[in-house]
């Protein structure tokens, strides 16, 4: 990487048209994709420099995302941890038509050699079976790259391409160099080719091991690596910081105070709850409402959530007035202020209760706008309804809401 | 909801394996709780409540020591002593495989560390007075493990399903009710109250139903 700008040479999912190796190859030197595909053409006429050129690429250049290859590159700290949403890619079923392409050549010869038509002497039919040798273990390569876990052809079908393709390989080589040889000295030849490959394979096998276990050594070694850059990342992004605020404010109770239960919470959700994909939850959002009012008015609030769904427009509403009533008790209350979250199968209630002195809600002025237009007046919008109860010992906003069956909400 | 005045402490025991921890917690306690013995570990935690047998042992749910199975093992090591020591769990962490484990270890409430020195004084006094203490918290598991809403009568054991007013309790206390005002709000007496949330930590301790366990396993984290 001559410039910190320049993507990594990865074969992308999108915009390919056989392999991919142009849009790579576009996306690498940073130029439009139309014009490497001139360049690509306009070598072939070079004496096939570009199919050859093409053919290099597509086989040692690894498929992916060039974006996503960049990203991993950069430091663990500062990578989103949700990957973008990306539009699906297209491929085609490259390796499948180019088998298509060569069984149909390797029918037409045999039809033509049927009819008594020399074919170019006897070389054609060996070169085709390399080719298709070739090809088959090539497209195992691909697959190779395309999926970094199975290193090594995990699956039986990678295995089997692996070995049907290196067989169809070694025969066509075979059959194109030995065509003129009498048949004893082909198979005695081959004998002793593979006596040799053997003793060499004996030789390198534990070169070979070694090579394997040192390269899934450091996979793991770098995966450790990666987490204990994105702990170390969050620490001293959230722990390290807040522990700075905290000595530099010692004086002010309150504040620290602010910080600490801001900090703890959102290192207790960092290291104990699952990470809920954004806009999938009830719940979490109404944490993250209660959360929002917590550091700003520094008071303490114990939320309880029964059950959960998918949020919509109506139970974001539903939360809208939730912060509203919260923010009422927080800051006219007394604490302990509690959040009460029940989502049922067809209803959704939140209770909003504090202890304070309670207030008369017919007594409310017309002009405090709180609870008359933002809770009472938002809940009839969105077809629900809100309730108010004021009493000595605390005020009680409880709000309710119908709402559509939805798939696995309740529990 | 405190006893009168002018009786005898209460003796507790206290497990945790901070002292700065029990240090707070002593300091917080009202006169009406007496501590008699702290132990940090495990191991140490059965010994001292086996010589010491306290009416109520305050135990923190992650304890070093022992097989490493925390405050549930101290309950199910103490089980000898069912009936004359109670335990009150007490945790920093509100994850429900905390409280279902220690709950169905055999403890008759789970407070969270956070909760003040004079709640924590009346949630010893409860305990030791044989009835259950439920933070709003334990509710929401307890309903949301039980099914919050009327609950269409699967299997016939009893001890699988919440009565609706039971249920009704538990979304009083989710709600942030202490047991006074669920009683005035229900018209009930306090007593019937705790009856009530005692036969809860009962089902919660002894049901089978695989709700239970199924969601506890499906929300190790929450």
């Amino acid at each position: 990487m001559e410039t910190r700008a320049r993507l990594p040479l990865r074969r992308p999912e999108r915009g390919r048209v056989l392999g991919g190796v142009a849009a790579g190859l576009a996306a690498h030197l940073g130029l439009p994709v139309a014009t490497v595909r001139v360049a690509l053409v306009l070598l072939v006429a070079l004496g096939g420099a570009g199919v050859v050129l093409y053919v290099f690429w597509w086989v040692t250049v690894p498929s992916g995302d060039p974006l996503a290859a960049a990203e991993e590159l950069r430091p663990a700290a500062s990578v989103r941890l949700a990957p973008r949403l990306r539009e699906p890619g297209r491929r085609l079923p490259v390796a499948e038509i180019a088998l298509g392409v060569l069984l149909l050549t390797a029918a037409g010869v045999l039809v033509a050699i049927r009819n008594g038509v020399d074919v170019g002497g006897s070389w054609v039919l060996p070169a085709l079976i390399l080719l298709g040798g070739t090809a088959l273990g090539w497209s195992q390569l691909d697959g190779v790259h395309r999926e970094p876990g199975t290193w090594g052809g995990g699956t039986p079908v990678s295995v089997l391409r692996l070995l049907g393709g290196t067989a169809l390989a070694t025969s066509g080589v075979f059959l194109l160099v030995g065509r003129e040889a009498p048949m004893e000295d082909l198979v005695r030849s081959g004998l002793a080719a593979l006596a040799v490959l053997m003793g060499a394979a004996l030789v390198l096998a534990p070169w070979w091991l070694r090579l394997v276990r040192e390269l899934s050594d450091e996979r793991l070694a770098r995966a450790r690596a990666s987490e204990r850059a994105d702990i170390a990342a969050h620490l001293h992004d959230s722990v390290l910081q807040t522990l700075a605020l905290i000595r530099s404010r010692a004086s002010d109770s309150e504040e620290v105070a602010r910080l600490a239960r801001a900090q703890e919470r959102e290192l207790r959700t960092w290291l104990y709850d699952d990470r809920v994909t954004p806009g999938t939850s009830v719940a979490a959002d109404l944490r993250a409402v209660v959360a929002e009012v917590e550091d700003q008015h520094g008071v303490p609030v114990e939320v309880v959530v029964v059950g959960d769904r998918v949020p919509c427009e109506r139970t974001a509403g539903l939360l809208r007035a939730t912060r509203e009533a919260l923010t009422n008790a927080v800051r006219h209350g007394r604490p302990p202020v509690s959040v009460y979250l029940e989502i049922g199968p067809d209803t959704v209630e939140v209770f909003v209760k504090d202890r304070g002195d309670g207030f008369d809600p017919d007594a409310v002025p017309e002009d405090r706008f709180g609870v008359r237009e933002s809770i009472v007046g938002r809940m009839r919008r969105l077809g629900g309804s809100a309730r108010v109860r004021s009493r000595s010992e605390g005020t009680e906003v409880a709000l309710r809401l119908p709402v559509e069956a939805q798939e696995g909400s309740g529990r | 909801m405190s006893e009168p005045a002018g009786r005898r402490p209460i003796d507790v025991v206290l497990v945790d394996d901070h002292l700065m921890f029990r240090t707070g917690v002593k300091a917080s306690l009202d006169d009406g709780v007496a501590v008699i013995g702290e132990a940090d570990s495990v191991d140490a935690a059965v010994a001292v409540v086996h010589e010491l047998r306290p009416p109520v042992v305050l135990l923190d749910v992650h304890l070093p020591g022992g097989d490493g199975g925390g405050g549930a093992e101290v309950l199910r090591r103490c089980a000898d002593l069912a009936g004359e020591v109670r335990f009150l769990a007490l945790s920093v962490s509100d994850a429900a495989e905390d409280v279902v484990a220690v709950i169905r270890a055999g403890a008759r409430g789970y407070v969270t560390k956070a909760i003040s020195g004079a709640d924590l004084s009346d949630a010893v006094r409860r305990v030791a007075g044989g009835d259950a203490v439920f933070s709003p918290r334990l509710a929401g598991f307890v309903l949301d493990a039980f099914g919050a809403t009327a609950d269409v009568a699967t299997g016939d054991d009893e001890l699988d399903r919440l009565s609706a007013r039971e249920r009704e309790v538990m979304r009083l206390i989710a709600r942030g009710y202490s047991y006074r005002e669920v009683a005035s709000e229900l018209f009930i007496s306090i007593k019937t109250v705790e009856t009530h949330v005692s036969a809860v930590l009962r089902k919660l301790q002894l049901s089978s139903r695989h709700e239970l366990t199924r969601w506890a396993a499906a929300r190790r984290l929450l």
